[in-house]
């Protein structure tokens, strides 16, 4: 196990090179001088200073060495500086990653919360009212675009109902209280449509389970019927449910992009889009390196849970 | 018996409403005896752009300032006509009538916001460094005449000049006319772009990366109202930064903000709302403008670009997309409210026949096919569909190319991709930004940088004028040759709409000269 857990570790590094290697070089297929575009639409500098701003972020440069300078400092630690705010690119990250992190793990717990009893509900009562009920709720939280969910969620719980703040963000160290409260219509909004989807795969792989025939023994020796679902065919129909919900946590990023656009949350997802229209490029590029890691660290965390819960799978291979 | 009641009933209903609206008259032009301001109270402010930087000379964004207006002054402030106003200005006063220099005289006893005094070498520090292309300062562009700066004592700056520089008191306005303490930037370098240290009336406490921005009051502020009392007024400033136009007002609404700019679409809902006041500022931006490239076939011939003015109807893109609330365009780039506007000069304005006929002049009787680059917005988008059906009318047809708002701006003006460009244009109300930008041979958003001598002449006359009245005739020229001639057309000019919650007060100065909020005399009613 520890054996795969190491060559699982070293394949993340070409994952991530490739990955950093493919947004630099898109970012630099954009139509349009690198330095005009810097300087945005709507001033015009003069030509003595974009020769400044040229030689200042090596756009006077080839393209891969661009990259091998970049790739250079990124290695002793500097992620440089954005050319829009003058910002250090780490310390940027560093305020913004923890938020969206916090509101994607929210995001996922909500999505995880709902979808796992409403997957095994559905499962067992597999053709029933409670199982129609929430295949077509899940059908329609998969249809419906997060950010419409998200103006609806405004709408209710802030401008008619008035529980729950619109907009903002407060740090959970802050006021904990405060920063559940702004972090949940968010979260429901990112969570809803990952949420449908893991129900749809717990239902259908708990289904099979119980099928099989030592679930059908066990009934037959006695059992009641919740004991042998929760007991024995929850746990064994859970690897591919493991699976998606990793998957979900690429998707909840980018996802992110337009909940924390909507909701006024100084995240990750906000400063990357932002960046690509400003052609922040380090801005982008940090981004990705810190977003790509975070999604290659779950699926290798999504690899190893699997050895947990399922003993066959020991990867000694 | 029962009538009369009916009857009272009705009068009286009438009588509160009439009440109501003479109380936002009273609250939008003038102070009542009962309304003298009052301190303290922090107001929170939605805005739908991040601030790039926060140092005003090196931010290059439009966006930037609602945000370095609330922390900086003006060498030379304006009035909302960009009229050159003294007592609100960091100079007392001004000599412009020597062509070779400029003189500014200095207000006494005003400090930066750490403590170190604002002075002539204040001054000469802060024009040297946006003349310095390491600062790749913003409107350095507009400084070019400036030779030197001498501090001739402490509070008196000369410039020396190249050439005559007619924008003079307009520029000092705008970014390049605000202060940085030199202590500051000395000290912090790069980092200095987002921790600010000015003159104005609040202080940058806190600029946290794509959230808000929080303004504390400058105890020290030199400011006074108009009956002597220190300002601001306010203890704290939050502007929020919230991307999207209907969050904005769902917020206001909720009450979790307290004054945003108003969508044209909501507007109505707002003005019948009790709740809430509305501040209008006409003529905030150019919301439309045709940009032509007149080295490219077939906008290089000027029946056609004429044909293609005359196929236009603003009117229909101002009931269709602007809901009423928006200006059909009468003069030039300079729009209403600017001392420059002229709504009497010719312009090609919507009349098929006319276009029709112009086609046939410019050799293509039966219409032709070209491509028109634009960029994707709310308003963009519906408003080139319906340029294309009313071009398509006269049969002219349109391939619209879509590119996101600097890509499309960059492949118009210097990549020379297409010969049209739909697009808008900020507030510029000085013509002679625009005309030194837009319409000079060598101007960076002049597109085919084709050479009219006869323009380029009035352009630097205009630049070299002084007198508001002789540029104010300058200006006509110009507008006569790029209207008649279709430069550049501008059809829509914008409406700005403010809204705040009922105890938000001051909103009558709510806008400068560019249509940007500034917030230092507002102040909040106590219920």
């Amino acid at each position: 196990m520890w054996r795969y857990a190491r060559r699982r570790l070293l394949q993340l590094v070409p994952s991530l090179l490739l990955i950093t290697m493919m947004v630099f070089a898109l970012m630099h297929a954009i139509p349009g001088d690198p330095a005009r575009m810097m300087v945005g639409a709507g001033e015009a500098l003069d030509e003595a200073q974009l020769a400044v701003v040229r030689r200042e972020y090596n756009l006077d440069r080839p393209v891969v060495i661009q990259y091998g300078l970049w790739l250079g400092r990124v290695l002793s630690g500097d992620l440089g500086r954005s050319a829009v705010s003058q910002r250090r690119v780490s310390e940027e990250l560093r305020l913004r990653a923890g938020v969206t992190f916090q509101l994607g793990l929210f995001a996922w717990l909500i999505g995880a919360l709902i979808a796992i009893p409403a997957g095994i509900v559905s499962a067992v009562f597999r053709g029933r009212l409670p199982d129609t009920v929430a295949t077509l709720v899940a059908v329609g939280a998969v249809a419906l675009p997060g950010f419409w969910v998200g103006i609806m969620l405004i709408l209710l719980f802030g401008v008619r109902l008035g529980w729950l703040p619109t907009q903002g963000y407060v740090a959970l160290a802050e006021n904990p209280l405060d920063s559940l409260r702004h972090m949940l219509l968010p979260a429901i909004a990112l969570g809803i449509t990952s949420a449908a989807l893991v129900m749809r795969q717990m239902r259908s792989a708990l289904l099979e389970v119980l099928e099989q025939d030592y679930i059908r023994t066990a009934r037959a020796k006695g059992l009641a019927r919740w004991p042998v679902v929760l007991g024995h065919a929850v746990r064994n129909a859970f690897l591919p449910v493991i699976t998606v919900m990793g998957l979900e946590i690429g998707r909840i990023f980018a996802g992110s992009v337009v909940v924390e656009t909507l909701f006024g949350i100084p995240g990750m997802g906000r400063l990357m889009v932002q960046a690509v229209f400003q052609h922040d490029f380090a801005i982008v590029q940090g981004s990705v390196l810190v977003i790509a890691t975070a999604v290659l660290a779950v699926n290798f965390a999504t690899d190893m849970l699997y050895a947990v819960i399922d003993p066959r799978i020991r990867y000694d291979t | 018996m029962a009538n009369s009641n009916a009857f009272r009933r009705r009068t009286l209903v009438k009588s509160a409403v009439l009440g109501a609206g003479s109380t936002v008259l009273l609250a939008r032009h003038g102070r009542a005896a009962a309304d003298k301001p009052q301190y303290g109270g922090k107001l929170r402010v939605a805005y739908q752009l991040a601030p790039g930087a926060l140092d005003p000379v090196v931010g290059r964004s439009g966006g930037d300032a609602y945000y370095w207006r609330q922390f900086c002054d003006q060498l030379v402030d304006a009035d909302p006509a960009l009229k050159p106003r003294a007592e609100t200005s960091l100079a007392e006063s001004w000599d412009v009538s020597d062509p070779k220099s400029v003189t500014l005289k200095l207000r006494k006893g005003v400090l930066f916001h750490d403590g170190t005094p604002f002075d002539a070498a204040a001054v000469k520090f802060n024009i040297e460094r946006l003349l310095d292309p390491a600062t790749k300062a913003t409107p350095r562009a507009a400084f070019t005449a400036v030779e030197s700066v001498e501090a001739v004592d402490e509070h008196l700056v000369r410039f020396r000049l190249k050439r005559p520089w007619g924008s003079v008191l307009s520029t000092l306005a705008d970014r390049g006319g605000a202060m940085n303490s030199p202590t500051a930037v000395k000290a912090l370098g790069a980092d200095y772009a987002f921790k600010p240290v000015s003159t104005g009336p609040f202080k940058v406490a806190e600029f946290v990366s794509g959230s808000h921005v929080r303004f504390v009051r400058n105890e020290k502020y030199w400011g006074r109202d108009g009956d002597g009392n220190p300002l601001p007024y306010l203890d704290e400033i939050v502007m929020n930064i919230m991307a999207d136009p209907t969050v904005q007002v769902s917020a206001l609404k909720a009450g979790d903000t307290d004054l945003v700019y108003l969508p044209v679409r909501d507007v109505g809902g707002f003005l019948d709302n009790p709740k809430y006041n509305v501040e209008t500022f006409q003529g905030g931006g150019v919301v439309f403008t045709l940009s032509f490239n007149q080295a490219k076939p077939p906008m290089d011939n000027q029946n056609l670009r004429l044909a293609v003015a005359h196929a236009i109807n603003p009117e229909a893109i101002v009931k269709a997309v602007h809901f009423g609330r928006a200006i059909v365009a009468k003069g030039g780039m300079w729009p209403t409210g600017s001392w420059a506007y002229d709504p009497t000069v010719a312009r090609p304005s919507y009349n098929v026949a006319k276009a029709k006929a112009l086609l046939a002049a410019g050799g293509k009787p039966g219409g032709f096919e070209m491509d028109a680059l634009m960029w994707p917005s709310e308003v963009n988008t519906p408003t080139a569909e319906i340029v294309r059906a009313q071009l398509g009318a006269i049969g002219i047809k349109l391939n619209l190319k879509v590119a996101e708002v600097t890509v499309a701006t960059e492949k118009f003006y210097y990549g020379q991709e297409a010969p049209l460009f739909l697009t808008s244009w900020s507030r510029y109300p000085e013509p002679d930004w625009n005309a030194s930008l837009i319409y000079r041979s060598d101007g960076y958003y002049n597109a085919g940088k084709v050479k009219n001598a006869a323009l380029d002449a009035l352009i630097d006359e205009g630049a070299a004028t002084v007198d508001l009245e002789k540029r104010k005739v300058i200006y006509r020229k110009v507008d006569e040759i790029v209207l008649g001639e279709a430069l550049m057309v501008p059809e829509i000019y914008g409406i700005t709409y403010a809204a705040a919650a009922k105890h938000v007060m001051g909103l009558d100065q709510v806008f400068g000269w560019d249509a940007k909020m500034y917030l230092h005399r507002m102040w909040l009613k106590k219920v």
